[in-house]
């Protein structure tokens, strides 16, 4: 990396399932304008704005973003790229930064899926229509495919689909901007309907509105202001074939080969060797518990047959890091900004600004961001020091 | 206090999606109960279904060959919840790895006992043998067959 | 701050229509691996891919999740913009320039003959303001040509012999469709010819910072507001301000250039486009387009058009000048090439791309 980027404001609507008193671009907006405000810059230190917007189908507006122009003759970029736009969409904004190109870049996210009467339906869309889009393949079918597999290769069970998720439940009533504030044991999850075995209701992210914005900028900008350092970010695609992945030697469909990859060379560049040891907090981009559960040997925090042991490690053992401090995506999923929340969430902890979800401390945090057909996937590494 | 206005849409596009020659072909041979594969010159592997390129190595496949009719069940779900525009449940949807191929491929799977859910999930976490059964009328589509317990 | 050079190791396009044989992801295949072949690379001396395509003219509600594979993307990094081709080439300068990847591959494409332009273009309009209105891209064309029309000083003639010669392009280009292709139902003043062929195009250069004969010497971005009321119709300011900063950072200007390849949605924009960038004079864009061989020599919109690849068919136009591999469109000692990509709604946000042979 050229220039050391730096996260230096952050700006969130709430995410809930609709925002009525506000138009895609006022949701946009607001975010942008508490990331600046944040920043403490103008729009005017801004050279380029990136805005990631995904599937248009769940707004049911075409490039609805392009109504929120602002700042007129910046160069302004749309990113699609399914559940990671959020992170790509930083990423982006970030080599703008580092190529010396913009001395800060706006990214900013937003998910108007408030707005759709049906998310599976569109969500059906999404895959091949030759031989793929026949089948009730959604993204909840997509992750209960995955679940059954992790449960046969790794041993996981029922029960530990609602411990994750009743933890993620637990820490998003810290979170005020949280879409979903329920007390929920693992019990309630079990006991919740049943969408596709083994994936109960409870174990689901809810279809949430909201916006999430980014100012970054390099070292000059970075002097005197809070700032929240990328360490290191790497994005991996994978085959959109998932039958072509189950008996892969190299990675199967629940090994999560993209996130690997991702973390071998963000850690690479952020310097990190030990990751139980070195990040105070870990926000992840997973819509369902199980995926949840998929990410941790991917991302080095125990081996793949000791996931299922690794849940409740997390319980026990106080020197790892938090996981979903803000509650992630169970309790908020705004898809086009999901990531970009993670990388926000990540940034207001080594700031020390994360309100009465601080974790204490944080000298490091890493996002990931998840999309496709457990396919795209993303890490990045925050921290206190300058890479 | 303004009154929030809402307005109805309706998202409607149309699109004529063109299978390709591989896929046709593919097609064209299910009509005569054949599952087809594609080998991969690079890597080897026999891709099902058969596609035109390998995305792995990046290369055109070569040589197509039949697998199955049998095959194992890798993973599924059974799908219990109704969700709108979609089919009525409970569905049964898995990846199965046909005989032969070296990738899986999705399809539901049909005739089985359903009033446990658990017991007809943990019947096929054990990875039951399956095969291809045909439709009464093939129409040169993917859903012309469905797996069924071998 | 100094950069890396960036520079073009490989390009390729087709414009085809309705071709069977294939699928999106195999016309994308076939490009992709005709520009990474051009290339001379292996594909793991590439670990990169940044793509343009639009999830409503792909018919695919996450288009990316089926289509990256189709364009190398398999355990690179990838990102896709939905975007026009150059804006994303131009953001694959970013990343090789920062170092986040040494080579990369930019790829674009849009099929119109798997989906509708027209619904596509309606889509585009805000449901409360101008949706309801029956507002698409052709209207805000048409508008636009009607002030330029109106503006004297001989614009009907020019636009008639601008229209032949684009036409007589179109017939001599190689890479130009050959059979079949439609065009959308003309709104005053436009006429048949002034509107884009609708066609199934796909474009991919790959770029590196190892040097080579085509380099990429300057890129420059902008945008202009959503609503047109808000903008001055006559000009495309947004193209306007964006070569500026591509001749600042090239050091030369697109008025240097030795051949334009302004991308616009009709004839009009086309020659507002060369005026834009300083190619042809204020109020003589047409006549350029009407005189000059070096403007639009690949024939523009009549050699076949679908979003968002456009910008990226202008930049490989430009490549195979640079290399006098143009065929017999070829043009004279070209040194120098300026491409540019719009983007929706009318060309909101803008791209130019300034190349150059070494």
């Amino acid at each position: 990396m050229s220039e050391p980027v730096a996260v230096l404001g952050v700006g969130q609507t709430t995410y809930k399932r609709r925002h009525p008193e506000s138009s895609a671009a006022d949701l946009i907006w607001a975010a942008a304008e508490e990331a600046l405000a944040d920043a403490g810059l103008g729009i005017d230190a801004v050279d380029v704005i990136i805005a990631g917007v995904a599937p248009d189908a769940l707004a049911g507006e075409n490039c609805v973003e392009k109504t929120a122009i602002f700042g007129t003759g910046k160069p302004f970029l749309r990113v699609n790229t399914g559940g990671v736009t959020g992170s790509s969409t930083a990423f982006a904004g970030a080599s703008y930064v580092a190529s010396g190109r913009a001395r800060a870049a706006l990214v900013v996210s937003l998910e108007r899926m408030g707005q759709a009467s049906t998310s599976q339906r569109v969500f059906n869309t999404i895959f091949d229509p030759v031989y793929e889009k026949d089948f009730p393949l959604t993204t909840i079918t997509m992750a209960a495919l995955r679940a059954s597999m992790l449960m046969r290769v790794y041993g996981y069970s029922e029960r530990d689909w609602a411990e994750i998720a009743a933890r993620n439940y637990r820490h998003a009533l810290r979170n005020p901007l949280a879409h979903l504030h329920l007390e929920v044991t693992p019990e309630d999850v079990l006991d919740s309907p049943l969408l596709a075995w083994p994936i109960h209701r409870l174990e689901a992210c809810p279809m949430s509105e909201g916006a999430c914005a980014l100012v970054l900028g390099g070292r000059d900008l970075a002097a005197g202001r809070n700032a929240a350092w990328i360490q290191g970010m790497a994005s991996t695609s994978d085959s959109y074939a998932m039958g072509d992945r189950i008996r892969r030697p190299e990675g199967s469909l629940v090994d999560l080969l993209s996130l690997q990859r991702s973390a071998v060379r963000a850690y690479a560049d952020a310097g990190v060797s030990d990751p139980r040891k070195e990040f105070g907090v870990v926000e992840l981009y997973s819509p369902f518990s199980s995926a949840e559960a998929m990410t941790y040997p991917a991302l080095g925090f125990c081996a793949p047959l000791d996931g299922p042991r690794f849940i409740q490690e997390q319980q026990e053992d106080p020197s790892l890091p938090v996981f979903n401090p803000s509650g992630g995506p169970q309790a908020a999923n705004p898809v086009s900004a999901t990531a970009m929340v993670r990388i926000a969430e990540c940034a207001l902890q080594v700031r020390g600004l994360a309100g009465d979800r601080q974790v204490a401390d944080v000298r490091r945090a890493v996002a990931t961001g998840q999309g496709g057909a457990t396919q795209f996937s993303t890490v990045c590494v925050l921290g206190t020091q300058t890479p | 206090m303004t009154e929030l206005v809402s307005i109805p849409g309706h998202w409607d596009f149309d699109y004529t999606y063109f299978a390709g020659e591989a896929a046709s072909r593919f097609f064209a041979e299910l009509r005569n109960t054949r599952v087809m594969g594609a080998t991969c010159p690079d890597c080897r592997r026999v891709l099902v279904p058969a596609r035109s390129f390998c995305d792995a190595c990046f290369q055109r496949t070569t040589d197509w060959v039949e697998v199955g009719p049998e095959g194992t069940l890798e993973t599924f779900t059974i799908i219990t919840a109704a969700f709108p525009g979609l089919p009525e449940p409970p569905i049964v949807m898995a990846y199965v790895t046909l005989d032969g191929a070296d990738t899986a491929l999705v399809n539901l799977v049909l005739g089985l006992d359903l009033s446990d859910i658990g017991a007809a999930a943990a019947g096929l976490q054990r990875q039951p043998r399956v095969r291809v059964q045909y439709g009464p009328e093939p129409q040169g589509r993917i859903t012309d067959f469905a797996f069924v317990l071998a | 701050m100094t950069r890396p050079a960036i520079y073009v190791e490989g390009a390729a396009l087709e414009i085809s229509f309705a071709d069977g044989r294939r699928n999106l992801q195999e016309l994308i295949f076939d490009t992709v691996r005709a520009a990474v072949d051009d290339s001379g690379q292996p594909m793991h001396e590439i670990d990169s891919v940044v793509l343009a395509a639009h999830d409503l003219v792909d018919g695919r509600s996450l288009s990316s999740m089926v289509t990256s594979p189709a364009a190398g993307a398999y355990l690179r990094d990838e990102i896709r913009y939905g975007d026009d081709g150059a804006g994303a080439l131009a953001a694959a300068v970013t990343r090789l320039e920062a170092g986040h990847a040494r080579r990369s591959i930019v790829a674009a494409w849009g099929r119109s003959s798997e989906h509708s332009p027209d619904q596509f273009s309606r889509s585009l309009f805000e449901p409360f303001r101008s949706r309801p209105l029956g507002l698409d891209e052709f209207v805000l064309s048409a508008m636009r040509a009607q002030l330029c029309l109106s503006a004297g000083d001989g614009a009907g003639p020019a636009r008639e012999r601008a229209s032949l010669r684009r036409i007589d392009s179109a017939r001599a280009n190689p890479r130009a469709l050959r059979g079949g292709g439609f065009r959308s139902a003309p709104h005053f003043p436009l006429d048949d010819a002034d509107l884009p062929l609708w066609a199934d195009v796909t474009a991919a250069v790959v770029l590196s910072t190892e040097p080579s004969p085509i380099r990429v010497a300057g890129v420059g971005q902008s945008s202009e507001p959503y609503n047109f009321g808000d903008r001055d119709l006559r000009t495309i300011t947004s193209l306007k301000t964006a070569a500026g900063r591509a001749a600042a950072d090239a050091g030369f200007g697109a008025d240097t250039a030795d051949v334009a390849e302004v991308d616009g949605l009709t004839l009009i924009d086309e020659a507002l486009g060369l005026e834009a960038i300083g190619f042809a004079a204020p109020g003589t864009g047409l006549r350029t387009l009407a005189g000059d061989g070096r403007a639009n020599p690949s024939g523009g919109g009549a050699s076949g058009y679908s979003p968002p690849s456009m910008g990226l068919v202008r930049v490989v136009e430009s490549v195979l000048q640079l290399r006098g591999t143009a065929g017999s469109v070829q043009q004279r000692s070209v040194r120098r090439a300026v491409a540019t990509g719009g983007s929706v709604v009318a060309g909101q946000t803008q791209t130019v791309v300034l190349l150059e042979a070494v």
